[in-house]
C-alpha cells in the first residue's frame, strides 16, 4: 500500500517576503522536489514571524531571526551565494523526515 | 550602424513588458542558461509587468483623488504620493536604459573583476533596478540621451561596488555572514552619510558616549509593521485628513463610506504590489543564477565577496526597531519640513531598509540608528521630492496612465544622493 506524499510546509522569510525569499523559495522546491520531497512554500517578512510559525514545519530565513520561535530555523544565504547550498538542503531534509 | 538604430527604436518602441523579456531571453541564452527555461522565464518578467500596470492603475483610482483632497482640505503641499520600490522599480526597468541595465551593470561588474578593482560579484539583479532608475532619470533630463543614461546608470553600479568592498568588512564581521557583500543600490548611498555623520558625533563630547544596545529592546515588535494593517491604517488616517476636516457638503455616513473604502483600498495595495513584485522576482531568478555560475566559474581560485540585497540584514532587532519608529517620524517629518512635497506611502512598509547599514557601522548602536534615521529620512524626502516631476512624466512616456493634474508619484526608495547628484549635473549641462 502507498500513502499519499506528505507534504511539508516551509516558510521563507527575509526583509520583504518579495525579493530574496521569492529566488529562496523557488531553489528550495526545486532541489527538495529532486530528493522525493514535496514542499509547498510561504514567504514572509522577519519582522512577521511571531504571528506567523503556526504551521510550519522549518523556517528558512534569509535575514537573521531576532524572535524565540518554536520552530527548527535554518539559514538561507547560501541560497543566495551558493556556495554551501547541498550541506542547507542536507540539513532540512534531515528535518522534516525527522517529522514523519 | 543605422540599422542598429532602427532594430533599437523597433525594439524600444514594443514598450517594456515585450522589451525587457526579449533582452533578458538573450542574455539567459548568452550565460549558459536552457532555452525553455530562459523563455519560461523572460515571459514571467512581461506578465509581470502587465500585472504591475494593473495594480498602478488602482493605485491612481484610489489616492489620486485622497491625495488631491488631503492637499485641499489641510493645505499641506504634499501632492506628490509616495507610490513604493516595486511601482518605482517597475518604472525604471521600463525605459530604454532599464532594459539594458542587465548587460550594462554585470559588464561593468565583469570589467572591474578582471582589472581587479572590485572583490564584488553582484548577483543581485533585482535591485539593479536603483542603477536602471539613476540612469533613466538622466535619459529624462538629457533628452533623451541614450549613452548618458546608460553611463550614468554605469557609474551608480560601480561606486555600488566599490562601497561594498569598502564595508565589506564590518558587515561581515557584525552579521557573522562570511564572504557577502551589500552593493544594494540604495544602501551603498548611505554608507558615506553614516561615516560623516560618525565623524562629526565622535566629536560632540556626551553624544558620542550615548549607547543604547539591543538588549534593552523589547523583541516583539512584530505585527505592527505588517503591511497589510500599515496600509489600512494610513488609508483611515489619510481617509480622515482628506474628507474628515473638510467634509465639502458630503454627509456624516458619505465620509465615513469613503474613508473606510480607502482604508481597504490602501491595504490592497500594500499587500498587491508585493505580490506581483514576487512574480518579476520569479522571472529574473534564473537569470541571475546563470549570471552567478557564469562568473564564479570565470573568477574560481580568487578571493571575491557574493554581493547580496540588503534584504539579508533587516532582521537585527535594532534595525527592525528602528524602521518601526521611522514610520511616524517620516510623516511628520513629511509634514513639518518646509518645500517638501513628498506624502510618503508605499515605502513605509520599507523604512527599515534606510537605516540597515548603521547597526554594522556603530557597533550595534540603537540610538545612534534612529537619529541617523531621522536625519537620512529628511534627506529622502527632499529628494524624492525633487525626483517626483521627473518620475511622473517617465510613467507617462512609458505608457502608465496617470492622469494629467496635481498629482505626481514618487518613491521614497529613489531618493539617494547619486540618482540626485547625476542628474543634478546633467541638468546644469542641459540647461533643463
Amino acid at each position: 500500500m502507498m500513502t499519499a506524499p506528505k507534504t511539508y510546509t516551509i516558510l521563507v522569510a527575509c526583509g520583504t517576503a518579495i525579493a530574496t525569499s521569492t529566488h529562496v523559495a523557488l531553489k528550495i522546491k526545486e532541489l527538495l522536489a529532486e530528493r522525493g520531497l514535496e514542499v509547498q512554500t510561504v514567504q514572509c517578512r522577519v519582522q512577521d514571524l511571531p504571528g506567523m510559525t503556526l504551521n510550519a514545519d522549518v523556517i528558512v530565513a534569509t535575514a537573521q531571526v531576532p524572535f524565540d520561535v518554536d520552530i527548527p530555523v535554518v539559514d538561507g544565504i547560501p541560497f543566495l551565494t551558493g556556495f554551501g547550498v547541498k550541506e542547507v538542503v542536507d540539513k532540512i531534509e534531515q528535518i522534516l523526515r525527522q517529522k514523519s | 550602424m543605422e540599422a542598429i538604430k532602427s532594430i533599437f527604436d523597433f525594439l524600444t518602441g514594443l514598450g517594456s513588458p515585450v522589451m525587457l523579456p526579449i533582452v533578458i531571453f538573450i542574455l539567459s541564452l548568452i550565460l549558459g542558461q536552457k532555452l525553455s527555461r530562459a523563455f519560461i522565464s523572460s515571459l514571467t518578467v512581461g506578465v509581470g509587468f502587465i500585472g504591475l500596470g494593473l495594480v498602478i492603475n488602482l493605485l491612481f483610482q484610489a489616492l489620486g483623488p485622497a491625495t488631491d483632497a488631503l492637499v485641499k482640505s489641510t493645505g499641506l503641499q504634499l501632492n506628490s504620493l509616495d507610490v513604493g520600490w516595486g511601482v518605482a522599480a517597475a518604472i525604471a526597468f521600463g525605459t530604454a536604459v532599464g532594459s539594458l541595465v542587465f548587460i550594462v551593470a554585470l559588464g561593468v561588474n565583469l570589467i572591474m573583476l578582471l582589472l581587479n578593482w572590485t572583490k564584488t560579484l553582484n548577483v543581485d539583479m533585482w535591485n539593479y533596478w536603483h542603477y536602471a532608475f539613476t540612469g533613466s532619470l538622466v535619459y529624462l533630463v538629457s533628452g533623451g540621451n541614450l549613452l548618458l543614461g546608460l553611463i550614468a546608470a554605469a557609474i551608480h553600479a560601480a561606486v555600488a561596488l566599490l562601497i561594498a568592498d569598502w564595508v565589506a568588512k564590518d558587515v561581515q564581521g557584525f552579521f557573522k555572514l562570511p564572504g557577502i557583500s551589500i552593493p544594494q543600490g540604495w544602501a551603498i548611498t548611505s554608507v558615506p552619510i553614516i561615516k560623516i555623520f560618525n565623524w562629526i558625533v565622535e566629536k560632540i563630547p556626551g553624544l558620542r558616549d550615548v549607547y543604547w544596545d539591543s538588549e534593552t529592546l523589547q523583541k516583539r515588535l512584530g505585527i505592527f509593521g505588517q503591511p497589510i494593517i500599515m496600509g489600512a491604517i494610513l488609508g483611515l488616517l489619510f481617509g480622515i485628513l482628506a474628507y474628515g476636516i473638510n467634509p465639502a457638503g458630503m454627509t456624516f455616513n458619505e465620509v465615513l463610506g469613503k474613508v473606510l473604502m480607502l482604508a481597504v483600498q490602501m491595504a490592497a495595495v500594500m499587500l498587491l504590489i508585493p505580490r506581483i513584485i514576487a512574480i518579476f522576482m520569479e522571472g529574473l531568478t534564473p537569470v541571475s543564477e546563470a549570471a552567478r555560475t557564469f562568473m564564479q566559474k570565470r573568477f574560481a581560485g580568487r578571493e571575491f565577496y557574493v554581493g547580496l540585497d540588503s534584504a539579508i540584514l533587516i532582521g537585527h532587532p535594532i534595525t527592525i526597531a528602528t524602521g518601526i519608529l521611522l514610520i511616524p517620524i517620516t510623516l511628520l517629518l513629511a509634514a513639518i519640513l518646509p518645500g517638501n512635497t513628498t506624502l510618503p506611502a508605499a515605502d513605509l512598509a520599507a523604512t527599515a531598509f534606510f537605516v540597515c547599514m548603521v547597526p554594522p557601522l556603530t557597533r550595534g548602536n540603537f540610538f545612534r540608528s534612529v537619529l541617523y534615521g531621522i536625519l537620512i529620512m529628511t534627506m529622502v524626502l527632499y529628494i524624492s521630492s525633487a525626483f517626483a516631476p521627473l518620475l511622473t512624466q517617465i510613467a507617462r512616456d512609458i505608457g502608465y496612465a496617470i492622469p494629467q493634474g496635481a498629482v505626481q508619484i514618487t518613491g521614497l526608495s529613489g531618493g539617494n544622493w547619486i540618482a540626485w547628484v547625476l542628474t543634478t549635473i546633467t541638468r546644469l549641462i542641459f540647461g533643463r
